[in-house]
């Protein structure tokens, strides 16, 4: 391999032979769904998905993969398999209609956060808590207790205690050194350099193409 | 205050977080999973933005601009430990020498936190927040790799025994040790090694590793007064290779 890159020229790629068979299918990371906080007094919105082999290591790879541009106050994850979900509705179906009623059902009341998805493409927003018994029961309390009436095409209820929080201690990850603008892909005026090399180029060319006229 | 002792320390800890910003970031884009490529490349740029504001503090004590200082001295006139420049080899050795130095680093700038050079002092606080970061991402994945698998284990193990003679040249005493300390500037290497080692303790404790007694280890100094490894070098001509190429780029 001969590379313009002389990160690649340096790895000994001949050591390790590539395997022709294909990875075992479930030889991967699990993902965590990650909540970011953009200031204080905004909900937890969901930003995206990290694999990850625990709910730690999500965490610590959510800080960086969301967070390392943009504003944000606080930032947590949870097991994607400890999300439930209910359908997302067509239209200007309201998600809560199609969630029946039920009377109290017994067992341990635990806390349970409730997020809705207002329009498709969106991204679901934390509406509040709900002491329930189960995921079904949250999604009903939740309806009597933040359904606005419309515009809600989706839920998603996460039992409280499998998030991994942001520590209070942990609050000051996001105090940085402001001046980070080679993090802002525009701070390059990219564009502008390539148009003045393009000119310059273009300029030098002309020139060169007058004088080989000349010689001739 | 003395300047050229406060010169010295400046120096070090630039040259530090400078060449190993420049080396884990040699890992963007090569990373072991899209999201840890990005992180590591990410903490690699926070390294680099905290050797720029070390070097224009010292610009203020009238050395040349950053860029000069970062681009045109040869090898023997950095200051960085040999630890930083080593060569990237397997992912488990960049973990490690990213834990081991982190650790330094972080205690190094709660030290300098109360530092009587105030502007110091003001940059120590300002960081604090990246490097919390920066030890929260080195310590769980010692924990995590260093009590998964058998293979994880011993790979951390290898790169543990095989680091650590480089981590105790972190700690090379500067020749104006005494003058940091009476001025207050900064608490002093050995205090640093001390709490340094506590802390790698704590760490190493939750996992399946062990760490060798420091006693049987030979340190690696020299990297303190400009006698590098055969690696610096290269790699200051590549980092900068575009400098020198065209002085005025921006980039």
């Amino acid at each position: 391999m001969n590379s313009l890159d002389p990160r690649v020229n340096r790895l000994s790629t001949n050591t390790y032979p590539v395997p022709n068979e294909p990875t075992a299918p479930l030889d991967q990371f699990g993902t965590f769904e990650v909540f970011v906080q953009p200031k204080g007094d905004k909900p937890f919105q969901h930003e995206g998905i990290v694999h990850a082999p625990n709910l730690e290591m999500a965490y610590v790879l959510a800080k960086e993969a969301f967070t390392r541009r943009f504003v944000c106050v606080s930032l947590y994850v949870v097991d994607t398999a400890n999300v439930a979900a209910s359908p997302i509705t067509e239209g200007d179906v309201n998600i809560y209609q199609r969630i029946e009623d039920r009377s109290d059902q017994p067992g341990e009341k635990l806390s349970y956060e409730i997020y809705h998805l207002t329009r498709r493409g969106k991204q679901h927003v934390h509406a509040g808590t709900v002491q329930a018994v189960n995921a079904q029961d949250a999604m009903v309390k939740a309806k009597h207790q933040f359904n606005s009436g419309k515009g809600i095409c989706s839920v998603w209820v996460i039992q409280t205690k499998n998030i991994r929080f942001t520590l209070p201690e942990e609050k000051d990850l996001w105090n940085t050194l402001p001046e980070k603008k080679f993090r802002d892909a525009s701070a390059y005026k990219g564009g502008d350099k390539l148009s003045v090399f393009l000119q310059s180029k273009q300029k030098s060319s002309d020139h060169s193409g007058h004088s080989d006229n000349a010689d001739q | 205050m003395n300047n050229i002792a406060l010169k010295e320390l400046l120096y070090k800890i630039a040259d530090d977080q400078l060449i190993l910003g420049h080396r884990n970031s040699e890992w963007t884009g090569m990373g072991p999973l899209l999201e840890e490529d990005i992180a590591f490349s990410s903490m690699a740029q926070d390294k680099v933005g905290q050797s720029l504001a070390m070097y224009t503090l010292l610009h203020s004590l009238g050395e040349g601009d950053p860029d000069t200082v970062a681009f045109t001295r040869r090898g023997n006139q950095f200051h960085n430990c040999v630890l930083v420049e080593l060569p990237n080899g397997e992912y488990d050795f960049s973990l490690v020498r990213h834990f081991l130095f982190n650790t330094a680093e972080v205690i190094r700038f709660e030290l300098l936190s109360t530092s009587s050079y105030e502007p110091l002092a003001q940059l120590a606080k300002k960081i604090r927040g990246e490097l919390r970061y920066h030890t929260l991402h080195a310590n769980t994945w010692i924990r995590q790799l260093g009590s998964s698998t058998e293979e994880s284990i011993a790979r951390i193990q290898a790169s543990l025994n095989f680091s650590l003679p480089f981590a105790m040249g972190i700690f090379e005493a500067s020749p104006h040790e005494n003058e940091l300390i009476e001025s207050g500037v900064f608490a002093g290497e050995k205090a640093l090694k001390q709490r340094w080692l506590a802390k790698v303790e704590e760490i190493i404790h939750q996992t399946d590793l062990h760490l060798p007694d420091l006693n049987t280890v030979e340190p690696v100094p020299g990297g303190r007064v400009g006698k590098h490894s055969e690696h610096l070098q290269p790699l200051l001509d590549e980092m900068s290779e575009v400098f020198r190429i065209d002085p005025t780029a921006e980039w």
